[in-house]
């Protein structure tokens, strides 16, 4: 890997040139208390220490909202709307982020692309930052503290400017263009990385392991934390639309009023929501609150195997954002039985039978 | 397509709100081939209320005896009933007192003579059938192309149920009910307004009524709004703004208050 160093003077510098390389986006402050990736016209307003942003980056990429094609019935014609992605480069991506569209990746790049996700992936220059975690970071955890691939360029912070971890060619290049504002990396340098890297791993909230997480949420459903959380859930989606990996969406065709024409459209889903496991016959596979809140629990801790890790990168999003104050790293520490041991917990059948198939208050009404 | 479809809007006690923000839509005039509008008094003066149509469009809340008469003849003359807007599918602000109709007659009229029989207000499906909402104070446009589109293809359009939350998300406003710690009602609210109050930083008041298919959760929202120090009353006042018939309401929320010293 090739390595320089970005002087603290040329920072600024530095981001006015990048806007040579497409429109330039970074996270500022969209309010008293939260931060987003906006598009940027002056780098001043650029926040280098922000916690999280509220509306993960895969926005970028999966548009919240989109039109997938035009359609005419009378035809039976469809045309796919593919937009003309100019290059854009998303400056200031955490790690766990990153880690983020790694996931997405392997959902929308491999085996089956999804045309709209890969033509704006091709034209996205990442550049991600490094961070302090604050009170809900747990990417330590996870694993996805410390990017390998996945970005262009990777700025560590240094007292008096930036080691910088060239990534992908385009990488280079942008190195190489601006090469009059970089300078080598020195011997203090890579003291002062080796210690911003000790104080980070220092500061997470918790030191634990958490690799049998997911196999312990399949086993404690019968867990009371179960009932008792989901009944504070508002059901409102946050958890997920905040999320860097979640990725469903719905779909809607839209008819204009000649009653010829129209477009379907797809927008972020939640599992949160009725509709989301309603099938035809007006069948649901998750009927209740409770059957959906589990979801998002298993869904965010299942195994992903091309990556190694789970599908949760710990950026603490779900929980800092939630409105009904739950906290999500809690209810799994709770199953892990680090929060209160509670060993074992309650088991009302004389046959204790263990897993998804026989959880109690699962089914709804009517079913 | 083959004979024109036949539509009608009709009013009840309303502001005409919902009619004016159609009638004004240019997309209207895609309609001329295909539609024959039977009954829309705002733009049809020959309109009659009596004549058969595919589909009836009904704004208003149900708040008098001859209006009953009225929904029951729509019902009768009509395949496809829509309930348009806040007052006809949930019944509107008007609905928001529980105080009885005398009272209020009282206080708007004194001891006027009127030509019909007063009531309290009622969403419309109080009295009859009604096959599909668009809901809002005023609608969607939006919701309306896509209702009448749907159904000029002869397909169904689905309904939402999903809260106003989604859309803050979609569009990246910062969280009113989390930041500011005001009681937002986008969470039990259903969406469709792409966000609009709470994109300016204004708490949703509901005036698209609460999701539907028991998916409002009135219980979990009350339980945030009384840790950020609201009473019973004033939650309830609040979520009965626009849902006032919503016979899950104070049941969800005075559960939270069960067994709490006051």
């Amino acid at each position: 890997m090739r390595y320089v160093k970005l002087p603290k003077e040329n920072t600024y510098t530095f981001l006015e040139r990048l806007k040579e390389w497409g429109k330039l986006h970074a996270p500022v402050k969209i309010s008293e208390k939260f931060y987003d990736f906006r598009e940027i016209d002056d780098v001043r307003k650029v926040e280098f220490h922000y916690t999280r942003t509220i509306m993960p980056p895969k926005k970028f990429f999966f548009k919240p909202r989109e039109k997938l094609f035009e359609f005419n019935i009378r035809k039976a014609e469809y045309r796919e709307t593919i937009e003309d992605v100019e290059p854009f480069v998303i400056f200031g991506v955490h790690a766990c982020d990153i880690f983020g569209l790694k996931i997405l990746d392997t959902i929308y790049l491999d085996e089956l692309p999804d045309k709209y996700y890969k033509v704006r992936r091709e034209k996205g220059i990442i550049i991600g930052i490094s961070c302090m975690p604050d009170e809900y970071c747990f990417c330590n955890l996870r694993e996805t503290d410390f990017a390998d691939d996945g970005f262009d360029l990777f700025l560590h912070e240094l007292p008096d400017g930036w080691l910088v971890r060239v990534g992908t060619p385009t990488g280079h290049r942008i190195v190489d263009k601006n090469i009059k504002l970089f300078e080598e990396v020195t011997t203090e340098d890579i003291c002062a990385f080796r210690e911003f890297e000790r104080k980070r791993s220092e500061a997470f909230k918790y030191h634990e392991d958490w690799s049998d997480l997911r196999y312990l949420l399949e086993l404690e459903m019968e867990h009371p934390m179960w009932d008792e959380e989901s009944e504070k859930c508002l059901a409102c989606g946050i958890c997920n639309t905040t999320c860097p990996t979640c990725r469903c969406y719905e779909v809607q065709d839209i008819v204009n009023l000649d009653g010829e024409t129209g477009y379907r459209e797809r927008r972020w889903d939640s599992c949160q929501f009725r509709s989301h496991g309603l099938v035809a016959g007006n069948h649901n596979f998750r009927p209740t609150k409770k059957a959906r809140f589990m979801n998002r629990y298993l869904c965010k801790n299942a195994y992903n195997e091309k990556l190694g890790i789970s599908y949760c990168v710990g950026c603490g999003r779900c929980t800092a954002f939630c409105p009904a104050g739950i906290s999500f790293v809690r209810n799994l520490r709770v199953i892990l039985g680090l929060e209160e041991k509670t060993c074992p917990s309650e088991i009302t059948e004389e046959i204790p039978k263990r897993g998804f198939a026989y959880v109690q208050n699962l089914r709804g009404d009517g079913l | 397509m083959g004979e024109k479809i036949r539509i009608g809007f009709y009013a009840l006690t309303s502001c005409y709100g919902c009619q004016l923000q159609f009638a004004m839509m240019d997309e209207l005039l895609q309609l001329i081939p295909n539609v024959e509008v039977k009954c829309w008094y705002m733009l049809e003066r020959d309109s009659s209320e009596v004549e058969p149509v595919d589909i009836a469009f009904i704004e208003g809340s149900v708040s008098t005896e001859e209006e009953v008469e009225l929904v029951k003849k729509i019902r009768e003359n009509a395949k496809t009933v829509v309930a348009v807007g806040a007052c006809a599918t949930q019944g509107g602000v008007q609905s928001w007192t529980d105080k009885p109709l005398e009272e209020l007659w009282k206080t708007v009229y004194g001891d006027a003579k009127v030509k019909f029989q007063p009531k309290k207000a009622e969403p419309v499906e109080n009295y009859i059938k009604v096959d599909y909402k668009i809901y809002g104070c005023p609608p969607e446009k939006r919701d309306f192309l896509y209702t009448l589109g749907t159904l000029l293809i002869g397909s169904w359009p689905e309904d939402i149920d999903y809260p106003v939350c989604l859309e803050c998300r979609l569009n990246g406003n910062p969280c009113v009910l989390l930041e500011k710690g005001e009681p937002c009602l986008g969470p039990i609210t259903r969406a469709g307004c792409d966000a609009r109050c709470p994109a300016y930083g204004i708490a949703c008041i509901g005036c698209r009524g609460a999701v539907g298919y028991d998916v409002a959760w009135f219980d979990s929202l009350a339980r945030v709004f009384k840790e950020k120090g609201l009473t019973k009353e004033e939650i309830l006042e609040r979520m009965r703004m626009f849902n006032a018939h919503n016979p899950k309401l104070e049941e969800m929320v005075k559960r939270i208050f069960e067994g709490v010293k006051e």
